[in-house]
């Protein structure tokens, strides 16, 4: 704090100003003395104080007066008092006291430790809400410059999806004129050189398009509501049909728990995961996909294929964006579906994890809240 | 250019690659006999309002991201004139996060084409949309 904590003293007669000032001397604080309630209501507009100290009997304007009027200004309406008195020690008048809004009165002759320590009190808490101010507002500041950051980021999303792609598209397109309109003159190893330069030009536009959707996740609010995850799993199997042409595919889907959370993104979570148990079953003659749920206070939903599987040696990088545990030729992809599934996970405030073992299958388990797993 | 010939197809797009493919895909379809390229929104502007009278093509392809004056103000000059708000224009766009998408479709656009990478699907929008409106314009004649 740059400035000590200000003290008002306002009595009409100096020797008891000397007398507080003496008690009050030790303390770090800076002290403002008044003689009057006007005097006292001046010194308020030029400074802000901690805590004031009025005095009850003082003429023209007394101290009750004096603390209506700062109760009612708005600067000062919230400034504690501490009323002093050395005549009106009956408690209806220390009652009066408190009803124009003093935090505390005390009588004289007082004993200086007991308005040391009242004072203390109330020096603390300023400071307290002084700090609490400050944290506030470079919160606040830091708030505002989040927002810039975040306006940048979609600008620059914008342009990498804008400007990326136009190149890519004229590789791509050119590719296919040479391919089309010159098919009699190149003959067939060109040709499949052709076919390699248009498949990677598609491959960089599916990889923008992924990178995109990653970060438009990680950008998203949450929407919570109760999910029922039956329906989501069922309504994304039926959108997957076209994935699952000509193969022979069990699903084994017990009920699942509902749960509190963001419809869209948890649609995207199973489209994500069962996609995934197609993919990486494709290779056998029956896939078997169990999708189910534990009891518990935080349910844990699994997926559980008989698929490809993979080596638990390189579990930490299944979940990172453009990492892959299996060849193109072999299982193709971007490496990024995980990496959204776990974006989306961790928005929940939840956990994901798997296990698995090459050619046995693989077992996705996630809750939407922190869950110690086993595995590592 | 020449503003008295009679233009069928307006494709107003800065970027010569995307233009060229984009014509080479309307070739395909035999739709490019009366087409004029421009290079960006104040060119097509100056085409269509020109002073030695107006010029209303059958279709209008804008792309959205252009020097000077993006496809999205022309969209709004066009959509806002009497003469020009009942021509067909459809938005090339390079890519579906086009915040600008919904911004189009207030302003009255007719459609929009996200340009993929995958030029196949690209050559069969832009083939079917020329096909229809100019039919469509023809029929209306």
């Amino acid at each position: 704090m740059e400035n000590k904590p200000k003290i008002l003293l306002v009595d009409d007669r100096i020797e008891n100003l000397i007398a507080l000032e003496t008690v009050l001397a030790d303390m770090d604080v800076e002290l403002v003395k008044a003689t009057s309630g006007n005097e006292a209501l001046k010194h308020t507009l030029h400074h802000d104080f901690a805590l004031a100290l009025i005095d009850i009997q003082m003429p023209e304007m007394d101290g009750y007066e004096l603390a209506s009027i700062l109760r009612e200004e708005e600067k000062t309406t919230n400034l504690p008092f501490i009323f002093i008195s050395g005549v009106y020690t009956d408690n209806l008048n220390v009652f009066k006291g408190y009803e124009k809004g003093a935090f505390s009165f005390i009588t004289k002759p007082f004993q200086p430790e007991i308005l040391i320590n009242k004072v203390k009190l109330f020096v603390d808490h300023y400071r307290n809400e002084y700090m609490l101010k400050s944290l506030n507002e470079s919160l606040q500041e830091k708030n505002l410059e989040l927002g810039l950051v975040n306006k940048e980021l979609e600008s620059f999303t914008y342009s990498v999806s804008h400007d990326l792609r136009a190149p890519l598209r004229s590789i791509d397109g050119y590719a296919r004129v040479l391919y089309e309109d010159y098919y009699e003159k190149i003959d067939e190893d060109g040709k499949k050189s052709l076919e390699r330069i248009k498949n990677n030009a598609q491959m960089m536009g599916r990889l923008i398009d992924d990178l995109l959707d990653f970060s438009k996740v990680g950008r998203k609010e949450l929407n919570k509501d109760l999910v029922n995850m039956n329906d989501i799993v069922n309504t994304v199997i039926g959108e997957l049909q076209e994935q699952m042409k000509n193969r022979d595919i069990e699903f084994k889907i017990s009920d699942l728990h509902t749960q509190m959370a963001d419809i869209n993104l948890l649609k995207q979570v199973w489209i994500n995961l069962i996609s995934n148990a197609i993919k990486y079953t494709r290779k056998r003659e029956k896939a078997i996909i169990e999708i189910g749920s534990s009891n518990g206070l935080q349910p844990i939903y699994h997926i559980k294929d008989n698929g490809a599987g993979f080596d638990m040696l390189y579990v930490n990088k299944l979940f990172g964006v453009f990492q892959r545990l299996h060849k193109e030729k072999d299982f193709e992809g971007t490496g990024v579906g995980l990496a959204i599934v776990q974006r989306i996970i961790s928005k929940h405030g939840g956990t994901i994890w798997a296990e698995a073992e090459v050619n046995q299958g693989a077992t996705f388990y996630f809750s939407l809240s922190k869950h110690k797993h086993t595995t590592s | 250019m020449n503003p008295k010939k009679i233009v069928d197809i307006l494709l107003v797009e800065d970027n010569i690659d995307d233009a060229d493919l984009t014509i080479r895909a309307l070739k395909k379809n035999n739709l490019t006999s009366s087409l004029l390229h421009l290079e960006d929104g104040v060119e097509a502007l100056d085409f269509v309002f020109s002073p030695d009278g107006l010029n209303l093509p059958k279709l209008i392809l804008l792309d959205v991201k252009m020097p000077r004056m993006s496809g999205i103000e022309v969209l709004r000059v066009l959509k806002s004139d009497e003469r020009t708000q009942s021509i067909p224009v459809v938005m090339l766009t390079s890519s579906k996060e086009e915040p600008d998408i919904k911004e189009c479709y207030k302003l009255g656009v007719n459609s929009y084409i996200v340009k993929p990478v995958a030029i196949e699907a690209f050559t069969k929008s832009v083939a079917e949309l020329g096909v229809y409106w100019i039919l469509y314009n023809q029929h209306s004649k």
